[in-house]
């Protein structure tokens, strides 16, 4: 399965691509500069989920599934599939946005960390993949989300509260509410799949060193991460927080995830987690 | 040529309200037949409206030497309308040529209007000119220059913000609702005490979809009575504040010299609603919502001086806006002269020839071609060949041409009718123009055999049989 070399670089330049233009469409409220940023963000997410199921169909599909390049490439393509629920659910092809420079941002992360890899036990399973991964990738998409809604909704409330007036930029936004429906299913789902990857994560950790917490960064902040999450789900759902309030705490706790996945893995020393060279 | 068109006209900036109202011409039945009649003129149209009239007139340069057109249709005008000449010079602009031309495209841009940018003008225009047709007084020059100005307008509409943004006080607090709570279905909404800028808030509101609408007033009976023209619920006005829990929108506007609503109950209500977003509009002067209410979470407040703002904004946008609509404007003006110059005969002979030329060389390159390598000889003769059909196809309609433009009056009809016919000013063709006067029976497509492609390759195939 030979893919070209050129590959990765053609992936991101569609992506940046992409993005560029959308960000222009949206200054010069120019549909058609959108629908190509689109075109152009649609050819390069084909191109990048042909790239991964390159990688697993490899014959080191195993040794394949630990690497960094693997990884991050899985979770950029995860966003995209995020937003493009979004985009058919609640209409928000805004978050474009967003999603387009951060799938941008760990595509190239992926190829920059092309010789890494995780220090982690052969024991390493399809169904933990899933659960570990899977789960946690998704809800940081989800959270990647929450954090372009968020930062959407505190620009555009502020200019309402305020009354600064609606630029031609601010007509073109969704409403606030939608915004905050963004925010709602993301702490919605994500927060029980959070949970799960976590869960998985010290579970697997018991079965196969016997310890469940090592006192390691990662898990120290993971779990710092999911008592924010657990408090923002309960004041969202029980107390019923809206608006601003849970907007900026989704926007901490996507800061926090990134943090977590970049942050630590590269620079901190973690037993199952490092992607240091 | 263009020196013939005139346009008099007052407006809202040029005429008091008693002075359009006196010379309206909104009742005055056969106005442009009359004018027609009086006047040495070929074509009129006329457009009246409650902010202005328009008096667009081409002259017959035959019978008008010397004569003031403007003058002439002026004096005709205040005697139709019996009122004073004097006054009514007073008051009016007058164009001619392209200066009227120009002043038309901005009056269908509605760059004129009192309200810059809002679109009731060109339904008017229409209205006007589609008369003007049915009495027959718009002719080839109006017609022309009518479709021209609508399809100005229809670019000042796409290609400028001029029309984006809310311009009156109500229309702005509906956009600002939508952009809070996004669809308006569903929502509901409370009036509180009563006003004309309030219940045409409310009517809009009712228009954009909200689902229920409540109304509250001091005097029951009157929250009643206006329940009832406006299909709402009325509400006493003790219960209003525990009735806010279920309202998204609040529209105030009574005469209570203090507020009646206040940030702590406000609060109380939030609880109950469990954070939902309210949008309070206080129309009041002095205000009814206390201001502390806006610095609540998901609480949005305007009073009357914050959405005049926003209107105002709204305003200085559109004017930035009219730079650019004006020079669509110029640009469709200076496109329209160029139209009226080849209105002549000779301009139109010399694109009839050049048309005739472009097609059989276009034709003779697309078969030499297909024939491959040729002599020079035989080049030149199916060059020869080809010229000499196109010119002698066209020389009985060039001298009918000459024969009917001498004749008094029928020139520019049957100019245009060639122009149009061979369309020699590459103008876009409408597949929808005239659906109306279309009957039925010729519902077949307007392509002919000859032209289509296929019937080209079909003749090839019989020949090569």
């Amino acid at each position: 399965m030979g893919l070209p070399d050129i590959l990765p670089m053609l992936v991101i330049g569609l992506y940046f691509l992409g993005t560029a233009f959308y960000v222009l469409g949206s200054a010069l409220r120019n549909e058609r500069i959108k629908v190509m940023a689109l075109c152009l963000a649609a050819a390069g997410f084909t191109l990048h989920a042909l790239d991964l199921a390159s990688q697993l169909a490899g014959a080191d599909a195993l040794s394949a599934l630990t690497s960094g390049r693997f990884l991050f490439c899985l979770l950029g393509l995860g966003i995209l599939i995020i937003f493009l629920l979004l985009w058919w659910r609640l209409n928000m092809r805004f978050l474009a946005v967003v999603a387009l420079p951060l799938a941008l941002v760990f595509y190239a992360t992926a190829n920059a960390t092309s010789d890494i890899n995780a220090s982690l036990p052969p024991m390493l399973s399809g169904l933990f993949f899933l659960l570990h991964i899977g789960t946690l990738f998704s809800s940081m998409a989800l959270l990647a989300m929450a954090f372009g809604a968020g930062l959407a909704f505190i620009h555009l409330e502020k200019r309402i509260k305020t009354k600064v007036g609606l630029k031609n930029f601010q007509q073109d936004m969704p409403s606030l509410d939608t915004f905050d429906k963004v925010n709602h299913w993301v702490i919605v789902i994500g927060f029980p799949l959070y949970t799960v990857g976590l869960v998985s994560g010290f579970v697997w950790a018991w079965l196969a060193s016997k310890r469940v917490f090592s006192f390691d960064p990662k898990e120290i902040l993971a779990l710092a991460i999911l008592g924010l999450y657990a408090y923002l789900f309960h004041q969202r759902l029980a107390y019923g927080w809206r608006g601003k309030k849970p907007a900026v705490m989704a926007i901490a706790v996507f800061l926090l995830t990134v943090l977590s996945m970049l942050g630590i893995n590269f620079l901190v020393p973690t037993t199952f987690h490092g992607f240091k060279p | 040529m263009d020196k013939n068109i005139f346009l008099v006209g007052l407006n809202h900036r040029s005429a008091g309200v008693d002075v359009r109202e006196k010379f309206a011409l909104t009742s005055v039945a056969d106005f442009e037949k009359s004018l027609l009649g009086t006047c040495p003129l070929r074509e009129v149209m006329a457009l009246s409206t409650c902010n202005r009239v328009e008096i667009l007139v081409v002259a017959d340069g035959n019978r008008c030497q010397d004569q003031d057109i403007s003058e002439a249709v002026l004096a005709h005008w205040a005697e139709t309308c019996q009122g004073p000449l004097d006054v009514l010079r007073d008051h009016t602009y007058k164009h001619q040529s392209l200066d009227a031309v120009t002043h038309l495209f901005c009056v269908a841009a509605s760059l004129d209007s009192m309200i810059m940018g809002e679109p009731q003008i060109l339904g008017q225009l229409k209205n006007s000119y589609r008369k003007a047709v049915e009495t027959g007084t718009a002719r080839v020059i109006i017609n022309r220059l009518l479709h021209k100005s609508f399809s100005v307008a229809k670019r000042v509409r796409t290609e400028t913000a001029i029309a984006s943004s809310a311009v009156s006080i109500s229309y702005a607090a509906v956009e600002l609702a939508k952009k809070i709570f996004g669809e308006l279905t569903g929502k509901t909404a409370m009036l509180v005490g009563a006003g004309e800028m309030a219940e045409l808030a409310a009517t809009h509101l009712l228009a954009s979809g909200i689902e229920k609408l409540y109304i509250c007033n001091r005097t029951y009976g009157r929250a009643q009575e206006l329940a009832k023209t406006m299909r709402g619920e009325a509400v006493f006005f003790e219960d209003m504040v525990e009735r806010l829990s279920g309202v998204d929108i609040v529209i105030s506007s009574t005469g209570s010299p203090t507020a009646i609503i206040r940030a702590k109950d406000i609060r109380e209500v939030l609880k109950k609603r469990r954070n939902r977003a309210m949008f309070f509009i206080d129309i009041a002067v002095p205000r009814d919502i206390d201001p502390d209410v806006n610095s609540l979470d998901n609480v949005y407040l305007y009073d009357i001086d914050d959405l005049k703002e926003v209107v105002e904004e709204n305003m200085s946008a559109r004017k930035g806006e009219a730079v650019k609509a004006r020079a669509i404007v110029d640009l469709e003006t200076e496109a329209f002269a160029t139209w009226m110059k080849s209105l002549a005969l000779q301009p139109t002979i010399t694109d009839l020839l050049r048309r005739a030329e472009d097609v059989a060389q276009r034709e003779l390159a697309k078969t030499l071609k297909r024939l491959g390598a040729v002599d020079d000889e035989t080049r030149q003769a199916l060059e020869v060949l080809v010229n000499s059909v196109s010119r002698k196809l066209l020389h009985e309609p060039i001298c009918f041409l000459k024969r009917r433009t001498r004749e008094e009056g029928s020139s520019d009809r049957f100019i245009d009718v060639t122009r149009r016919i061979f369309n020699l000013d590459s103008d876009p063709v409408n597949p929808d123009a005239h659906l109306d006067r279309r009957g039925s029976e010729d519902d077949e497509p307007l392509d002919c055999e000859c032209c289509r492609e296929d019937a080209e390759s079909g003749l090839d195939n019989s020949t090569k049989q």
